[in-house]
């Protein structure tokens, strides 16, 4: 029996992983951009209408609107959450508090609590008939108090963003502080020693070590909060009106609700663009910032 | 030794294969097996009537075996959207008739029992359960009852202490807002967080009261547009409600179950909701607050052409799949199925349970609970029109429910969003194909 040679048998041992990542990953990303230039009627696939389904999607208002609420919760993930769990991770390592322990546990919770579980919970209290509108409401005598901010044009994300940012800083945090404790203690003392005051331990020794883990961080950030679903479905369903509507529960709403496939196909393929161009966006951002740390 | 463990594990799994493919054979000796998947919940009280059904069919018919899937709520619909994309659905499903499970019976994948419906089976029902169903006029369910939409509970207990009673107009409604909300009540609960709310209970009602039931149908067909009169007079009732304070506050942020809440915790005097909420009365009120809810239709809005009335839509039944066609003895299990379930049998059970069936009963003989007893006499006295939603294609209600909400949160007017949905029905809706 011939043997293979070495490179032969590499190729005939990624054979498997390769074919079931083809079946899995790749055929139903081609199958969807097939889809994507197709009409469905009445469940039924009409016929082949081009880019007649991005038309529609790129005029439309509500996915104008759901796009907008996609970028809030993309700059509250890059700008708020990851700045945030640097800096709550820095606190933590260089024991500027008292009880880490316990700051590390509380911090860590909201991540391991269901998002579903998050928004009911917050709805139990913010609702017209919940615990702070009823508190509210015995405080001040004015029954026909609500939370507004709920029914407001402009801020109705704002709740949403509050919730996203205060339950997902903590995954970051934890990362961050992993990462951190790779840094030998000595490095702070010596730093410390020569006189380097704090912003200068942070910009020139916990910025470039963790500028790597940064980068992993802002491209989990930016693919998770394109196809930010669960939490909004659950917390407003996009409503009121269609205020907090965001690109998944669009893509969810056109597919299953209205069994347009075709639409539904368009919205992921537009879904997949925006999350390659903004990583490779931020890929070159990365090689730009390692490029003036070097 | 590695040999003799290899052949042992061989052993055992396949005596394993032996004993489970003899189990399901065992299941299936003198019996006939149907999968069925229900958007029912039996652990609800609402459907003890159903489980009460699915025992007694188990008594009468131990020759068939029903392997059930149960789902409630929107995840029946995803999971069975998948089955019908790899067309393999099960033998029984629930079904709806009008486009709610619109992937399998416009699919070709529900099978038409008109053929297997005589006529002294049909002539024990209401007429309307055999209204068509579907776009080519199919019968893909029996109807076993009628969902009615709009209802207005109203706490007579609070009525009399404010010297109020029922009003007849919605002029007289309007003017109790005032002494109502002096005595720290609020006059109406209705949660319309899932903007479906108002178009399902009220919409249908105000359109039918200006319009007619035939104006409806031909608004739909095109030939009325939904910029007419019927329309923008129904949308002008909802955002003078809007604007006089009719709802709690922050009615567009409350969810149906916390305005059930509201009403139930005698913080509101009149609830607006299905007729269905009376199975959920009985079993979380007391039965003197029962006692004092009483169910009633809404007020003669001014101009009105029709009284009274109130909407109705034949209910979720149960569809059987066009491949069981093939296999007669299961075809007849099923057909068992649905007749047992929907037919006098069936019927008599459920209107045990406070269901008002299709099935012609008298209902007299039957002790239900005090709301379900007022359910069954809402059910005689007020003539039904359409649910509006269940005529027109989903995608164009949603457009509407979202402006019908933005209006009643002060943006928007009647007369650009009657527009604009006549607009978008002109161009997509299946009604004017």
């Amino acid at each position: 029996m011939p043997r293979l040679n070495k490179r032969s048998s590499y190729y005939v041992l990624l054979l498997p992983a390769l074919l079931i990542y083809l079946a899995i990953i790749i055929f139903p990303i081609f199958m969807s951009l097939g889809l994507s230039f197709t009409e469905w009627r009445r469940f039924r696939m009409t016929g082949f209408i081009g880019l007649g389904n991005y038309m529609d999607i790129l005029s439309d208002p509500v996915f104008h609107r759901s796009l907008w609420n996609n970028i809030q919760i993309m700059l509250i993930s890059v700008l708020g959450q990851i700045p945030l769990g640097i800096l709550l991770a820095y606190l933590l390592h260089r024991k500027w508090v008292k009880g880490t322990k316990f700051f590390e546990f509380m911090i860590f919770l909201p991540i391991t609590i269901s998002s579903v579980v998050i928004a009911l919970l917050w709805n139990r209290v913010f609702s017209p008939v919940g615990i702070y509108t009823t508190f509210v409401r015995m405080i001040t005598s004015n029954p026909d108090y609500v939370v507004r901010i709920f029914e407001s044009e402009k801020f109705a994300m704002l709740p949403v963003l509050v919730v996203l940012l205060w339950q997902h800083t903590s995954l970051y945090m934890v990362i961050f502080l992993a990462n951190l404790q790779r840094i030998p203690s000595s490095v702070f003392e010596a730093a410390v020693i020569d006189g380097a005051k704090e912003t200068t331990i942070i910009t020139k020794i916990v910025l470039p070590a963790l500028s790597p883990v940064i980068f992993t961080c802002s491209v989990l950030a930016i693919s998770g909060s394109l196809k930010s679903f669960d939490l909004v479905y659950a917390m407003t369903a996009g409503g009121p009106v269609n205020y907090t509507y965001v690109m998944a529960l669009y893509l969810y709403q056109h597919t299953f609700t209205f069994h347009n496939y075709g639409k539904g196909s368009a919205v992921s393929i537009i879904i997949v663009i925006l999350s390659v161009g903004l990583i490779s966006l931020v890929r070159g951002i990365y090689a730009k910032a390692q490029k003036k740390f070097e | 030794m590695k040999k003799v463990a290899l052949f042992a594990l061989v052993l055992v799994l396949s005596m394993s294969f032996v004993t489970a493919a003899g189990t399901k054979e065992a299941a299936k000796d003198g019996k006939v097996v149907l999968t069925a998947y229900m958007q029912i919940d039996p652990a609800n009280d609402q459907y003890a009537g159903h489980n009460a059904v699915m025992a007694a069919f188990a008594e009468k018919y131990p020759n068939i075996q029903l392997d059930i899937e149960y789902a409630s709520g929107e995840a029946f619909h995803q999971k069975f959207q998948s089955m019908a994309a790899s067309k393999k659905i099960p033998d029984l499903f629930t079904c709806y008739g009008g486009a709610r499970t619109a992937y399998v019976t416009e699919t070709g994948l529900t099978l038409d029992l008109t053929p297997y419906l005589d006529d002294a089976f049909k002539g024990q029902f209401a007429s309307a359960t055999w209204l068509p169903q579907g776009s080519a006029g199919a019968l893909y369910m029996v109807p076993p009852s009628f969902a009615v939409c709009h209802s207005i509970y109203a706490n007579t207990a609070i009525l009399d202490k404010l010297g109020l009673s029922y009003p007849e107009t919605f002029e007289q409604l309007v003017a109790q807002i005032p002494t109502i909300r002096a005595a720290g009540y609020y006059p109406m609960s209705m949660g319309n967080k899932d903007p479906w709310v108002v178009n399902s209970w009220l919409l249908g009602t105000f359109i039918e009261r200006f319009g007619g039931r035939e104006w409806i149908l031909k608004a739909a067909k095109g030939e009325a547009s939904f910029t007419d009169a019927p329309f923008v007079k129904a949308l002008e009732v909802i955002q003078a409600m809007s604007k006089e304070g009719l709802f709690s506050p922050g009615v567009n942020q409350m969810s149906n179950t916390e305005a059930d809440q509201e009403f139930y915790q005698q913080k509101s005097v009149y609830l607006i909701d299905a007729a269905w909420r009376t199975s959920a009365m009985d079993s979380q009120l007391p039965e003197a607050q029962r006692k004092a809810i009483d169910m009633r239709v809404f007020p003669a809005l001014p101009g009105e052409k029709y009284h009274n009335t109130s909407s109705a839509v034949a209910s979720e039944g149960f569809g059987i799949a066009k491949a069981v066609e093939k296999d007669q003895a299961k075809l007849d299990a099923a057909l068992a199925f649905v007749k047992f379930y929907a037919g006098e049998e069936g019927a008599s059970i459920r209107a045990q349970f406070g269901e008002v069936p299709s099935y012609n009963l008298d209902l007299n003989k039957f002790a239900v609970d005090v709301m379900q007893g007022k359910f069954v006499e809402f059910s005689a006295t007020y003539p039904m029109g359409y649910v509006f939603d269940s005529i027109m294609d989903g995608e164009g209600v949603n457009l509407l429910n979202t402006d019908l909400q933005a209006m009643m949160m002060g943006n928007g007017n009647p007369k650009d969003i009657a527009a604009k949905y006549e607009a978008w029905v002109a161009k997509n809706d299946s009604n004017r194909d």
